[in-house]
Parts: structure tokens; C-alpha cells; sequence
């Protein structure tokens, strides 16, 4: 259908650029990441990193799939819990935790998943939705698990025994997990699989003509994308060494869609710099003293809905392609 | 592309291993004071359920405080350089999270003041112990503060699970009312006050005769209020531990199935002046509940009161009282100890004994840091009785320092 | 038995304003294909309208009841013409995401007027009391709030099967390629009936300040549960959402007095059976299978 009429062009723009100017944006973007703690508070852009695997995950559902998770808090709060969990009792690395708990995660995606793909469009939203909300519930009552709304508190944040305890250098141990992630979610989009996720998204009767197995495939790109939002939210887990009911609450995973549309629904990095720009803009109004944060995003976001469709990554592409095409 | 994750990890690590020298506390100067200056940092909800019980007028009841101390010192004042920074942490415990260090980091904050909700205070408790600067909860409720979570330099100010519960339990079963049927919130601040509230009930010789936890949130009760009548023996009272807006469904909806007329009672685990507002002295006549501080309690109250009215517009909570208080409490030890560094002030703290417009019969507990005062059993006022704005309850009791708070936890080590 | 009764009428009253709520939603649904996000804000603010007109205007409960429908009927029709329809060629999900952030703004809104404390509104005096049935007795407000809602239901109902804009309706829902394909003017439909679906779900606003907690948050959990009453009953099934509905508010009023150990069954149950009916009828159980789009 026509979500992502404007976006697939956005894709072919990006991957028709020449070949030296996405090599000097890649570039551009590990040097931002690189600078990021310098020039914002750690903690911050601690927390730009995690939200960016988050976003880009669902964009990966939504953007080169078709499907819009509402639910996706599910994941990436499940993996919260997990992380913490296994760091707390098992005492690993913290990687190892986040790994594992994006495999618990990915492992959650598969139930949920098996149902959810059994609808589209609109339905896989609500449906995805509706089950986020029960994992939220059964959470909050299984107290002596995750601590109820107390949160879990106290994770460990260890790498061989390294001090961890300062946000600046947290994000330097968390950089290359995120960079792994974000790598993987290119490479998924990019290989076979991602193309005929793309097929099946632009006309799933042909792609079931032509022998795909539609429903499996939906379901592998579900519980991968669940697996990525996994990553991120361990990560979260670790960087704010507690986990609340918070992470699993359905307004998280309207955060994430609201930062794949600002960014950019199909462009894959748009929604790497929507999480950069509404962490920081949350950051900011609430030392601002003005109250309405949800005034300010959501109108934000209705607009951008509204006439500015294509997201800045996807506005930003367009222009360069522009540039480029004579 | 592999090449991008291994120059990423080699020069994450190239950073990691260039900054080890730094990190730890700050090198201190030769001024008593960090930054010459003191800061206080007032991180609350602002925009949710909490901004009418605490919120932006806390940060007034603060600047209340730092005048009062300066008038007070005049001269001899530590430092007439005293500022007040504020956030608000939505109710979210990892928006709590950043703002605190952040607070405790770049802006200087000495002490920070308030947090509401359970989970943020944990949190920033832990940021505290962290960074080693001073935290005084006021709005947060959870014993864990002064339990398994207590550290050095957090201080528990106002309220408590035990203290509500236990004052109500108590207190209400002590004055005749023997049969209680409890309804609590399937949560962890509901779990916590039904056993606090039951040990204290059966601990003054009442009887539960029925205990249902319902889901939360919540917004029909009448199962269990269609219950409450047909329990044998016939409860006196009905003890609810809900709390903000499934508070409110439960009384209207009390009010509705008509219980008190059928002889059951209503006793509150948490309310606040401003919950009673939102339903109506007439919705609530006779509810029972403990409360931290009363405004019109005494005429020393009733002072502070009218001063707040004029700076805000309305009557203090008991939370905009306790921030007062915290943050008067906090400058003098700054000034008898004669520097801001947290562990001097700590020790000015621990053990002393305050009395101030909050805290009557006030002590610092050396032992877990809990801040104990005198609380007291407040009834709600029928409508004919309410003569004044926000004048909606009377005092039944005043519940002795010592009787109000639970004795120091075991699994506190500070 | 007469706990039983009492349980099931208490169940049945619950059920009434999901199935207000889900029928607002799927009468929108299926005239414009759009999931209204928004239509638990929209409850709100009927419950918040009709405490303004109390408080502003000293207007009572009884017109509050047709007021404030009225108004954010015509309010909602106002969205769609604005916001709605210019997305309406566009895949529905940007209709979805609109009114995600629509709900953000409109909870914002009134907060910033009335904070988030709830507001005092009380039973209209004529309704305070109880009823007595012989076996039981129940709240006045509560046995008029549930003829109330059936009545309201039966009307829609009555409207939809013996009026020509109600053909049209029910045509375009079930049958919308056909129904274009004859030449019938869907369009000049549209924005009325997106008002109307509003207009439901500020009656079920209303009906709910006396009885329920009135503060921006009270429709942000309930529209999920709403989301899955219509998965359950089928999305655009008019005959399935009010089933729905009222099937579920009993469910949860026999799973909290009869499960009272376990009070996480009787909140969750409306998600279970929503993955049980998935599996069996992915369609819903009066919905009917739409073509691959």
C-alpha cells in the first residue's frame, strides 16, 4: 500500500548517491557519534544511543516490512529486565547481559509474532498493541521477578573490571554494541531477505505467487526486529543500572514510532537522528519549566504526519539526490 | 563494512583508556563551599499526578526557606550566594535518572530535594550514594529508603508505607471500629501497605474479616464493594489502599453502592489534601487517614500558611511543608558545619534533634536516616462543617514521633 | 445467586461503555478505514465537558448528556475535514499515527487547564439512591447507565438498518469496493459519520464522570482494552463490536469475583481471549475475512 510510496524512493535516492558521498556521510556519522558525550551531558546521549537501536528497529518492521508495532515496548522492556536480571544474578560483562536479553526478547517475538502476522496494516498495530499492554500487566504483578513498580533496582554495570560508573565512559563501551546493531539492521535490509521483505510489502499476493512463504517471512523480520529493540533497551537497562514498568508501558513504544516518523519511516538512519533530536528536545523542556511534553511532541508530530511526511532523513536524502541526479 | 566496528571498538577503547586519569570525585579548592556557592535542586513531577501534591510550589516552599535562613544568619550566613534549580522528572524514573546526575554533575546541586514516586526515589537515592552528595526524599513512600536501599546520604523526610498504614491501622482499630475488610492495588505499593495495615489492625486487636487485591489500574470496584456488606462478620470498616485515580473510582463509587449508609465505614491508607479537594469534602465525609502535617493544625501552621498562600495561591501540602523543612534543615547544618561537603553535613545531621513549623518532636535518626516527627489521624469534615477553602479536615489524634515511624530495619547498613 | 445476578448486571454496566466505545470506533472504521487512536481522548473529553459545563455554566447532568455529544460531534467533525481527510488517500496507518499524536496533544490540553487531579463531578440527584430487584439491589446511576447504552445501541442499530444514510454506512463497512463500484457517494458521508463515531464516544464520557475518576488519563489504558473488544468482536462488524463489548465486561466481572486470588486474570483476560480469537477466527468473531489488500 502507500505508506512507503514516498520512502522507497527515499531508499533508491540513498543507494544512488554516489559512492564518495556515502562514504563521507558515514564517515560524518561515526564522527558525531564519536564526539556525541563531548558536546551533550553522557547520560544524554547514553540515552540517544539506546533510543536509536530502538527506533531503527521498528523502522525495520515498519519502513521495509509494512508492519507498524505499536507493542514494541514489549521487547525492548522484556530485555530490559532480562539484562538486568542476568547481570544482577549471574554477575557477567555487561554485553553478555544485553545479549542475552535481546535473545529473551527476540524469544518473546515468537508467540506474539505468530499471532500478530496473521493480521496486517492497521490490526497488526492494535493487535501488537493490545499484547505489549498484557506483558506490561503480568509485569506489573509478578513483583518478586521484576520488582513491581519499585523497578529493579541496582544492576551491576561490569566489564572486566573496568570502572563504568561515569556515563561518558559507558558510551564508549556501548558505542560498538549499537554500531553492530545499527550495521546489522543495514545488512539485513540490504541482503536477499531485506528484498523480499520489500516485495511482500509493496504487493504480498505476488510475493505468495511466487512462492514465499509470506507469513515466516514476516515472522523472522518481526522477531529480528524484536531482537534489535532488545539490544537497546539492555543497553537502557545498563545505562540507567534499573529497569521500571516504564520501559513496558505502551506510551514507550509511541515514542519509538514517533521517532521513526520524525526521522523518517524506510530510511533506516532517519530514525537514529529522530531519537537524537526528541531525547534532546525532552531533555530541554523539562529543565525549561514548560510542563506540556506531550503538547509539544505530539503537535510535532501531527504536523510532521501531516505535510512533512517523508521525515527529515527522508527530506534530507531527497535534496541530496536532487543534487546528484544531474 | 566490518572495518566500521572494529575502528568504532578500537578507538572507543583508545578514549576509554585516555580517560581513565580523570573520573572521581572533583578536586576541592580552598573554599568551604563547592563552587562558592550552595545549590539546591528540586526534581519533581511538574506535569502529572503529582504536581498539585508537590510539584512547582515545592520549589517555592524552598525559596521560602533560603530567605527565611538568610534573614535569620543575615551576615554570619555561610554565603548569601544560595540558588535553587529545578526539573521535572515526569514521574519517570530514567528521566530521574539523568536529571539527578546531571543536576549533581553540571549544575552543582549540593542537595536535591523531593522526587516523587517510589522508583525515581530508589533511583535517585542511588545517585546519591554515587556521587556522594546529599539526597532528602520527601514525596516518595517506599520504606525500602530506610531499608535494603538506605545509603549514607539519603534521608527520608515526611511519609512512609509503615507510617500511614500503621497510624490508620492503629488508630482507627484502637477507637472502636474492630472489623476491617481491605481492598489494596496489586502492586508493589499496595502489597506493601496491606501487610503493614493488616499487622497494625491485628496488632491493636482488630480482625480482618476479608482482604482482595484488585487490578490496577482500576476503574470498577464494585465487585468488591457489592462484597463488602455480605462478609460475615459484618466488616466496620473498609480499608482501601488505592491511591490517585483509582482512589477516586473507589469513592465515587462507594458513595454510589451506598455503604456507609449500610454501616461500613472508609478508612484511607494514602490521601492528600489534594485528593480530597478533587472528590469533595461531601464524597469522603468521616473517611478516616494519617496525615505527615496539617495546615490549619496550630497556629504556627496556620502562619506558614497563609505565607504560602500569598507566594502561591494556595494551602501547602504536607510535602510542600517537609520541603520547606528540609531545605531550612539542610542550610543550617551546612552552617554549623562551616563547609557543604557532604559528609561533614551528614555528620551535623545524624542524631540531631529539630523542631520547625514541619517537624514537631523531629529527630534524624542516626541509625537508617529515617527523619521521624509527630503524625496525626485526620478525619474529613462533613460539607456543613467546611468553613473555609481547603479547611477540610479535623486532627483526631496526634501520633507520638516514636509510635509513628517503624523501628530501625535491620537490613539497613548505612 | 443473587451475588451472581449482581455480579453479572455489575459486568454488564462495564460492558456498556466498551461497547459504546467500540462501536464509535468501528462505525468510523468502516465508513473511512481509519483506527481512531484519539477515541479514548475523545471519552475523556466528554467526561471533562460535561464538569466544565457543570462548573462554568452551572449546566446539570441531563443536558450535559445531549450537549456535549453535540459538541464534540461537530469538534470531531472539524478533525476530520482538517486533519483526517487530507490523509485520507494515504495508507490508514498515517491516519492511525495522526491521531496518536492527537491523543498526546488533547490529554496535554487539558492538563494544563485542569491539572491532573481528577474533578469532583457527583451523581445527578435524581439518580442517587438504589434500585431494588428483589433478589439484589443496585446503584440507581448504574441500572440507567446500562438502559441508557442499550437503548443508545438499539437507536444506532435501528438507525443503521432502516435509514438511507445507515444503508449507505453499513454498505461502505461491509462491502466497500461494491458499494463504490454502484455509484453511491460514500464521500458526503464521511465527515458526519467520523462526528458521529465522536459523538458516541463523548456520550460514553459523559455517562462515565458520575461514576468514574475524571482526569486526562482516564481513556489512555481503556482505548487498548477498546482496540482489543474490536479485534475481538471484528473491526467494522457493528453487531460484533457491541457483542464484544458487553462479552467482556462480563468476563471481567466474573473473573474479579470469581478468580478474586488472581486479579491479574480477570485484567489481562480481554488480551488472552483476544490471542485465543486470533487464532481461531483471525477475522474476529463477526468479522468477515477481507481480501489481501
Amino acid at each position: 500500500m502507500t505508506v512507503t510510496a514516498p520512502a522507497r524512493s527515499v531508499v533508491r535516492a540513498a543507494t544512488g548517491a554516489p559512492r564518495w558521498v556515502r562514504w563521507t556521510l558515514l564517515a560524518a556519522g561515526l564522527a558525531v557519534a564519536l564526539w556525541l558525550p563531548n558536546g551533550l551531558y553522557a547520560a544524554v546521549a547514553v540515552d540517544i544511543l539506546c533510543w536509536a537501536l530502538f527506533a531503527v528497529a521498528v523502522d525495520l518492521l515498519l519502513g521495509f516490512t509494512g508492519l507498524l508495532s505499536f507493542g514494541h515496548a514489549a521487547f525492548w522492556g522484556t530485555s530490559a529486565y532480562a539484562s538486568g536480571l542476568i547481570a544482577i544474578h549471574a554477575g557477567v560483562p555487561f554485553p553478555v547481559a544485553v545479549l542475552a536479553g535481546a535473545l529473551v526478547a527476540a524469544a518473546l517475538a515468537v508467540p506474539i509474532g505468530y499471532l500478530a502476522v496473521r493480521r496486517t496494516g492497521i490490526y497488526f498495530a492494535m493487535v501488537t498493541l493490545a499484547f505489549a499492554q498484557l506483558i506490561y500487566y503480568v509485569a506489573n504483578n509478578r513483583r518478586g521477578l521484576t520488582g513491581g513498580e519499585n523497578g529493579l533496582q541496582s544492576v551491576p554495570r561490569e566489564l572486566f573490571g573496568l570502572d563504568l560508573t561515569d556515563a561518558y565512559y559507558f558510551y564508549y563501551a556501548a558505542l560498538p554494541i549499537v554500531l553492530l546493531g545499527l550495521w546489522a539492521a543495514w545488512r539485513i535490509v540490504n541482503s536477499p531477505f531485506g528484498r523480499v521483505l520489500v516485495g511482500i510489502r509493496d504487493n504480498p499476493a505476488r510475493a505468495r505467487a511466487l512462492g514465499y512463504p509470506v507469513h515466516r517471512y514476516k515472522l523472522l523480520a518481526f522477531v529480528l526486529s524484536a531482537f534489535l529493540a532488545g539490544l537497546g533497551g539492555g543497553l537502557f537497562a545498563m545505562a540507567h543500572r534499573f529497569v521500571t514498568l516504564d520501559t513496558l508501558h505502551w506510551t514507550t513504544s509511541g515514542k519509538a514510532v514517533v521517532m521513526v516518523v520524525l526521522g523518517g519511516i524506510g530510511t533506516l538512519w532517519g530514525g537514529v537522528v529522530g531519537a537524537g533530536l526528541l531525547v534532546r528536545l525532552e531533555d530541554w523542556l523539562s529543565f525549561a519549566g514548560f510542563e506540556s511534553v506531550g503538547l509539544v511532541t505530539g503537535g510535532l508530530f501531527v504536523v510532521v504526519v501531516l505535510v512533512f511526511r517523508r521525515g527529515l532523513w527522508g527530506t534530507a536524502a531527497d535534496l541530496l539526490r536532487r543534487r546528484f541526479r544531474r | 563494512m566490518n572495518k566500521r566496528g572494529t575502528v568504532a571498538a578500537a578507538s572507543a577503547l583508545a578514549l576509554l583508556l585516555s580517560g581513565c586519569g580523570g573520573g572521581g570525585p572533583q578536586g576541592s579548592s580552598d573554599s568551604k563551599l563547592s563552587g562558592d556557592r550552595i545549590v539546591l535542586g528540586v526534581l519533581n513531577d511538574q506535569s502529572g499526578v503529582y504536581l498539585a501534591l508537590s510539584g512547582t510550589n515545592s520549589v517555592k516552599a524552598v525559596e521560602m526557606a533560603i530567605a527565611d535562613f538568610k534573614a535569620k544568619h543575615g551576615n554570619d550566613a555561610i554565603t548569601q550566594d544560595i540558588t535553587v534549580e529545578t526539573a521535572d522528572h515526569q514521574n519517570k524514573p530514567d528521566v530521574a535518572n539523568t536529571k539527578a546526575a546531571e543536576m549533581y554533575d553540571r549544575m552543582g546541586v549540593d542537595a536535591i530535594l523531593d522526587v516523587p514516586t517510589s522508583s525515581a526515589a530508589l533511583k535517585v537515592a542511588d545517585v546519591a550514594k554515587e556521587k556522594k552528595k546529599l539526597y532528602f526524599n520527601i514525596s516518595g513512600a517506599t520504606t525500602d529508603l530506610t531499608g535494603k536501599a538506605c545509603n549514607r546520604y539519603t534521608f527520608h523526610y515526611a511519609y512512609d508505607t509503615y507510617m500511614l498504614a500503621n497510624g490508620t491501622g492503629r488508630t482507627v482499630t484502637e477507637q472502636g471500629a474492630k472489623n476491617w475488610y481491605i481492598v489494596y492495588p496489586n502492586y508493589a505499593f499496595g502489597q506493601d501497605m496491606e501487610k503493614s495495615f493488616s499487622a497494625a489492625v491485628t496488632g491493636a486487636g482488630g480482625t480482618i474479616v476479608g482482604r482482595d487485591a484488585t487490578p490496577f489500574p482500576n476503574d470498577n470496584f464494585s465487585t468488591f464493594l457489592l462484597k463488602a456488606p455480605t462478609l460475615n462478620p459484618k466488616p466496620d470498616v473498609l480499608g482501601t489502599m488505592q491511591a490517585g485515580g483509582d482512589l477516586v473510582n473507589l469513592v465515587k463509587q462507594y458513595n454510589e453502592f451506598k455503604l456507609r449508609e449500610k454501616g461500613v465505614g472508609l478508612s484511607v491508607g494514602l490521601m492528600f489534601l489534594t485528593d480530597i479537594h478533587s472528590l469533595t469534602p461531601a464524597a469522603l465525609a468521616g473517611t478516616t487517614y494519617t496525615d505527615a502535617w496539617y495546615w490549619n493544625f496550630d497556629a504556627e501552621n496556620r502562619t506558614f500558611a497563609d505565607r504560602f498562600l500569598k507566594e502561591t495561591g494556595s494551602r501547602p501540602t504536607f510535602a510542600h511543608a517537609a520541603n520547606y523543612s528540609a531545605a531550612l534543615q539542610y542550610l543550617e547544618a551546612v552552617q554549623a558545619a562551616g563547609t557543604d561537603d557532604a559528609d561533614a553535613v551528614v555528620k551535623q545531621l545524624e542524631g540531631k534533634s529539630i523542631d520547625d513549623v514541619f517537624l514537631r518532636h523531629g529527630k534524624i535518626r542516626a541509625e537508617d536516616h529515617r527523619v521521624i516527627h509527630d503524625a496525626y489521624l485526620a478525619q474529613v469534615k462533613t460539607p456543613a462543617e467546611v468553613t473555609e477553602d481547603w479547611d477540610y479536615v479535623k486532627i483526631l489524634k496526634t501520633i507520638p514521633a516514636a509510635e509513628a515511624f517503624r523501628s530501625p530495619s535491620a537490613e539497613c547498613k548505612l | 445467586m443473587s451475588a451472581f445476578l449482581q455480579h453479572t448486571f455489575d459486568g454488564l454496566v462495564s460492558g456498556a461503555f466498551l461497547a459504546l466505545l467500540a462501536l464509535g470506533l468501528s462505525v468510523i472504521f468502516g465508513m473511512l478505514r481509519v483506527v481512531n487512536f484519539a477515541h479514548g481522548a475523545f471519552y475523556m473529553l466528554g467526561a471533562v465537558g460535561a464538569y466544565l459545563l457543570l462548573t462554568e455554566f452551572g449546566v446539570p447532568f441531563w443536558w450535559a448528556l445531549l450537549i456535549v455529544p453535540v459538541a464534540l460531534g461537530v469538534l470531531g467533525m472539524g478533525v476530520e475535514r482538517a486533519l483526517v481527510h487530507p490523509l485520507a488517500r494515504l495508507d490508514p496507518l498515517y491516519n492511525f499515527l495522526l491521531t496518536f499524536g492527537l491523543t498526546l496533544v488533547l490529554q496535554d490540553l487539558v492538563k494544563m487547564r485542569y491539572g491532573t487531579q481528577s474533578s469532583p463531578y457527583g451523581t445527578p440527584d435524581l439518580l442517587v439512591g438504589t434500585v431494588d430487584f428483589g433478589l439484589f439491589d443496585f446503584p440507581a446511576y448504574r441500572v440507567f447507565v446500562l438502559a441508557f447504552a442499550v437503548v443508545a445501541c438499539v437507536a444506532v442499530w435501528w438507525l443503521l438498518g432502516h435509514t438511507r444514510i445507515g444503508m449507505v454506512v453499513r454498505a461502505a463497512t461491509e462491502r466497500p469496493e461494491l458499494t463504490r463500484a454502484l455509484g453511491i457517494d460514500v464521500g458526503r458521508w464521511v465527515t458526519p459519520v467520523f462526528g458521529f463515531g465522536i459523538a458516541l464516544a463523548g456520550l460514553a464520557g459523559v455517562l462515565a464522570a458520575p461514576m468514574r475518576a475524571v482526569n486526562p488519563l482516564m481513556g489512555a489504558d481503556l482505548v487498548i482494552v477498546v482496540f482489543a473488544v474490536v479485534v475481538i468482536g471484528g473491526l467494522g462488524s457493528i453487531f460484533g463490536s457491541v457483542a464484544a463489548g458487553f462479552g467482556i465486561g462480563l468476563v471481567q466481572a466474573w473473573g474479579e469475583s470469581y478468580l478474586d486470588q488472581w486479579p491479574i486474570v480477570a485484567q489481562t483476560s480481554v488480551f488472552v481471549i483476544m490471542a485465543i480469537v486470533l487464532l481461531w477466527r483471525p477475522a474476529g468473531l463477526f468479522g468477515r475475512e477481507e481480501a489481501p489488500a
